[in-house]
């Protein structure tokens, strides 16, 4: 196989880059892990590094309240050497995930998905980017670098995600939904893929053997084999913590239940710090329904391009998720450029682009003036994340409009270039 | 009106050029009168005191009589011992930091009974090292449990390097007063460092364990810190008025109440005028007032530290210091008790000062505007870039009018055809509809790369400013006018050149490079006119005629002849240039202006030097840039 020369450069640099910040700023790592828009209590490199002194020490790494991440992260962490002493190591591990996590964005470029599926076959296939250049999207995006140099552990749910996809549109279905399974163990939400990502498995089957089973039982195939990942991990963490209702309720039971209220991007923090005590289960329970529902509605919707609901519902966990963070939102960048050929259709991108660059530098421009000038207060840095937030959704619902505007002049070859009008 | 909007909609070049023009225009206009308006009476306020714990004046005063007789024997114990160190080395210029007079203070605030402790520190920028120590005491509160406190200090070197002798003493004499009373529920701290710019830093970094290795860590520690004074007595004879200097680092301001505390008490309960921002003769007329709000602006614009009080504003600790001013009859006691009244009030506090603003404009010292009536001055400047910056992004989104695609239709047909020149993405170009309703399609990757890379390479000048040593300053200033003057001509040469790798760049990629700088710019200054308004301000000043710099086009003469004039307008507003024409005004010599910077950069943590390099000067080039490419 011949080396492809360009992504050699684009992977390398990438690597350098960060390895150049990490040297030239050595409290860079630090600084970027303390800071909410990062880490959030479900994915902080320091959190992890707590449960990770209790679990060597062998205490429960679920005693002091503080830690709230999978198990199996414990002996993966517990590998590398102390991050006090010699953080490179695992500053280059997280290098090679990201890596990683950029091979698969190619790979699911290359598959050419997201113009040309089963179902569905874009208009204007001819404006694209090649793998390369999105994963060069995907290696120097601000966001994604941040989010590496601060090791939170959603760096590894965006693999399991990423490899899920690029396994399903190579066809690889079993692996697909193990890697889904891996995702969804280690932060739960991305079970909520599961949907989308048989009908992609289902249609690369489909289109490779024509004989393939009905949706029904393949999505009820793959639906046992992701429960059956996933619960094979459970045992692994089981075997390794012993008491399996303990990390249980300290890892899936806090996503759920949303216990800690610490600052962050999204938008439950602040409305769970207002409200009465009494009525937090039915607002925990509607908020949940609420990111839930997209994905009923979703891929209903937009059956005939499941890789477009993919990306459109991981925009909705980037907005509507209890521990949002920038994270969240490089993945959802990352998949995005896979949508090139929508770009035209589009109307709001210069806004939505322009009010997140506002409010990534007035965010922390707030947060500053709340916690450490003391000038300002809570209200302050919500506001902000309410900007970041509305910037997403207007990205989100433009882009689903564009999708939706393709599908249609797909169908009415005539109305092509047609102004929309509201009727 | 209906028919007004089609109007406006059918003529692109009124909606996409001159409509902006105006905009950005008129909001320059808005922002500058907005700002001239705020003395005015409608729209500022009378101060008043937001916290009610602080009862100001309400307590008696008992600092006289036989203090002062406790004030003459310290003040003679320690002018003898200056004396003497002078006899001994007169070529030391840092007589006062010396063992000797550190052990006096010491055994002095001991024998008072106060905890006694010392620092040493030493710190190093622009090659020049400053190393001091510093002797604090501690009055443990008998109501109290150590977990808040006062600061009191009384720096050897006043902001304005005289000797504080009597401030010294006065703080000395206040330790010994302050230990016998009973009624203190917050520890007293008493500070004495061998001057204004460095005692303090390394003191109040240590006490939060932030200190550099250079600097000793503190042996003896208090509670919260609610508040501090700064006593400044650098002179002789008797004083007529208080001058109050509350600016901290980077702009930052400490709460309104204090300032109001400090002005009631020395005006109310003792009869002492206070005085701000050095306006001595203040008539309450307009011009005063803005006089007073200009001079506030240029201080908390510059950000660096006025006096020994601004290095504890960045730890949330509110600080002012007082400074006897003018011939009159009130004596070291007057301002003693003054400071007393002072730490009577702090002391009542039951939670840190919040009540009243962090965010304002003095023009008088009972009157001043809050954030909510001045921010929009400074949002109107970093607006009209954001207006700029959209404007120029939807005209190049339609190129079906002639006027606005280029100047010649051969132009676009091969922006049609173009690839893009960086080598990571590769685009083609929309299919357009002749209706000029469809979007064209932007060639992106070089406006970002430059616009980005622009902004990168300001890290040199500011790495080069904060580390070189200090008497290559003026040099280095001059040597950078000269960059400033060639390097947009050169990137204009490399740019219409295509820079050599890729196709010639086009029209609409020059006006998505100005629309790309302009859109960071108003988003720079907006956040920063959250954070330090004044600088926002005086930068989106500096930076208006950027929005309405354009590459030329037309006869080859008239171009070249306004394009040079446009460049030798905007290098008088580059950063440099403006420094040396600042300092040429002020009488300051440069090197002490970028030493000082320099300074504060390593020591106090000011970042204007990041405002002015990797915010100013790239916007600034763009513009030069753009400006210069008409002559390509």
């Amino acid at each position: 196989m011949a080396v492809d020369r360009r992504k050699v450069a684009v992977f390398g640099a990438a690597f350098v880059l960060r390895l150049l910040l990490i040297c030239f700023f050595p409290s860079l790592p630090d600084l970027l892990t303390g800071r909410v828009e990062v880490s959030t209590p479900v994915n902080s490199f320091k959190r992890l590094q707590e449960g990770l002194y209790l679990y060597t020490r062998n205490v429960s790494p679920y005693d002091g309240g503080v830690f709230h991440q999978a198990p199996l992260l414990l002996p993966l962490f517990s590998l590398l050497p102390d991050v006090k002493s010699n953080p490179v190591p695992t500053a280059v591990f997280y290098f090679l995930v990201d890596l990683l996590n950029a091979q698969a964005l190619a790979t699911i470029s290359e598959s050419g998905q997201s113009v040309q599926s089963r179902l569905h076959s874009a208009i204007r296939k001819h404006i694209r980017w090649d793998g390369v250049s999105v994963a060069a999207w995907f290696l120097f995006n601000p966001f994604t670098i941040a989010t590496c140099l601060a090791r939170p552990t959603s760096v590894f749910t965006t693999s399991g995600i990423l490899f899920a996809v690029s396994n399903a549109v190579d066809g690889n279905s079993l692996n697909a939904m193990l890697a889904l399974g891996f995702a969804s163990y280690l932060s739960l939400y991305p079970a909520l893929l599961f949907v989308p990502l048989a009908l992609l498995c289902y249609d690369q089957r489909v289109q490779k053997c024509p004989q393939a089973p009905s949706t029904v039982v393949f999505i009820l195939q793959h639906g046992a084999i992701l429960f059956g990942s996933i619960a094979g991990l459970l045992g692994l963490s089981v075997l390794i913590t012993g008491n399996f209702w303990e990390f249980m309720s300290a890892t899936y039971g806090f996503h759920l239940l949303v216990p800690d209220l610490t600052p962050n991007v999204g938008l439950w923090w602040y409305f769970f710090i207002e409200m009465f005590d009494s009525f937090r289960g039915f607002f925990l329970g509607v908020f949940w329904l609420h990111l839930a529902s997209y994905v009923g509605g979703f891929t209903a919707r937009l059956r005939r391009q499941p890789l477009f609901i993919i990306t459109a519902i991981l925009g909705v966990f980037a907005i509507f998720k209890p521990y949002p963070s920038i994270s969240d939102a490089s993945l959802y960048f990352a998949l995005l450029p896979l949508y090139r050929h929508l770009s035209p259709l589009m109307r709001y991108t210069f806004f939505a682009i322009s009010a997140l660059l506002y409010s990534s530098l007035l965010g922390p421009a707030f947060y500053h003036l709340w916690i450490y000038a003391g000038s300002g207060n809570a209200n302050f840095f919500y506001a902000i994340t309410l900007v970041w937030s509305l910037g997403l959704s207007i990205l989100l619902a433009d882009s689903i409009f564009a999708a939706l505007r393709d599908e249609w002049e797909q169908d009415h070859p005539e109305a092509k270039g047609q102004e929309v009008k509201q009727v | 009106m209906p028919a007004a909007i089609r109007n406006l909609r059918s003529d692109p070049q009124l909606l996409f050029v001159r409509l902006p023009n105006l905009l950005s225009l008129l909001c320059i206009v808005v922002g500058v009168v907005w700002l001239l308006l705020l003395p005015l009476n409608d729209y500022s306020r009378q101060t008043y005191i937001s916290e009610n714990a602080l009862l100001p004046g309400q307590v008696h005063a008992y600092f006289t009589g036989s203090e002062q007789n406790i004030f003459r024997g310290y003040k003679k114990e320690l002018e003898g011992l200056i004396n003497e160190e002078r006899e001994d080395g007169a070529q030391n210029p840092e007589v006062e930091s010396t063992p000797a007079i550190s052990n006096k203070i010491h055994s002095i605030l001991q024998a008072a009974g106060l905890k006694v402790a010392t620092q040493k520190y030493e710190y190093t920028s622009a090659g020049i090292t400053h190393r001091g120590e510093n002797v604090y005491g501690i009055i443990h509160a008998p109501r109290g449990d150590a977990t808040e406190a006062i600061v009191l200090v009384a720096a050897w070197k006043t902001a304005d390097d005289e000797l504080n002798l009597n401030g010294v003493t006065l703080a000395l004499t206040l330790a010994r007063y302050f230990k016998r009373w009973s009624l203190w529920s917050k520890d007293i701290i008493f500070i004495f460092p061998p001057d204004s710019k460095t005692g303090t830093q390394a003191w109040i970094d240590a006490y939060h364990d932030l200190h550099p290795s250079s600097v000793q860590p503190l042996p003896l520690k208090s509670g919260a810190l609610q508040g501090a004074l700064v006593i400044e007595y650098p002179f002789d004879h008797r004083f007529k008025t208080l001058h109050i200097v509350y600016d901290g680092v980077n702009g930052q301001l400490p709460n309104l109440d204090l300032f109001n505390t400090a002005v009631a008490i020395a005006g109310g309960q003792m009869g002492i005028g206070a005085n701000l921002q050095e306006m001595w003769q203040h008539d309450d007329s307009y011009e005063a007032r803005l006089k007073t709000i200009l001079r506030g602006m240029t201080k908390q614009g510059l950000g660096y530290a006025t006096g020994a009080h601004s290095s504890f504003m960045p730890y949330h600790i509110d600080a002012i210091t007082l400074q006897p001013k003018g011939e009159g009859w009130e004596d070291e006691m007057a301002l003693g008790r003054t400071i007393e009244s002072l730490c009577r009030s702090l002391n009542n506090l039951l939670e840190h000062l919040h009540q009243s603003f962090f965010f304002y404009l003095l023009m008088q010292s009972n009157r001043f505007v809050s954030i909510g009536t001045y921010l929009p001055s400074a949002m109107l400047l970093a607006g009209n870039f954001t207006i700029m910056a959209i404007a120029l992004w939807m005209r190049t989104g339609y190129h079906s009018d002639p006027k606005l695609s280029g100047p010649t239709g051969s132009e676009s047909s091969k922006l049609k055809s173009e690839k893009s020149s960086s080598p990571g993405t590769q685009k083609d170009v929309a299919e357009t509809k002749t209706d000029g309703s469809a979007v064209a399609e932007r060639v992106l990757a070089l406006p970002l790369t430059l616009v980005s890379g622009l902004h990168l390479l300001g890290l040199v000048p500011l790495w080069i400013f904060n580390t070189i040593f200090h008497q290559y300053f003026t040099t280095v200033t001059y040597i950078f006018v000269a960059v400033d003057i060639v390097l947009p001509l050169l990137l204009a040469a490399l740019l219409s050149n295509g820079l050599g790798i890729s196709t010639p760049i086009v029209r609409q990629q020059y006006l998505l490079i100005k629309s790309f700088a302009l859109l960071l710019l108003g988003l720079s200054l907006s956040t920063l006119a959250t954070l330090n308004f004044s600088l926002a301000f005086m930068i989106g000043l500096l930076c208006t005629p950027l929005s309405f710099v354009v590459r030329l086009e037309g006869a080859a003469p008239l171009r070249y002849a306004i394009s040079s004039l446009g460049l030798v307008l905007l290098n008088i507003l580059s950063p440099p240039t403006v420094l040396i024409g600042i300092c040429w005004y002020t009488g300051v010599p440069i090197e002490t202006v970028l030493t000082q910077a320099a300074f504060g950069w390593d020591v106090w943590g000011m970042w204007t030097q990041v405002v002015v390099w990797c915010v100013w000067w790239p916007a600034w080039l763009i513009g030069c840039v753009l400006l210069g490419s008409s002559m390509f």
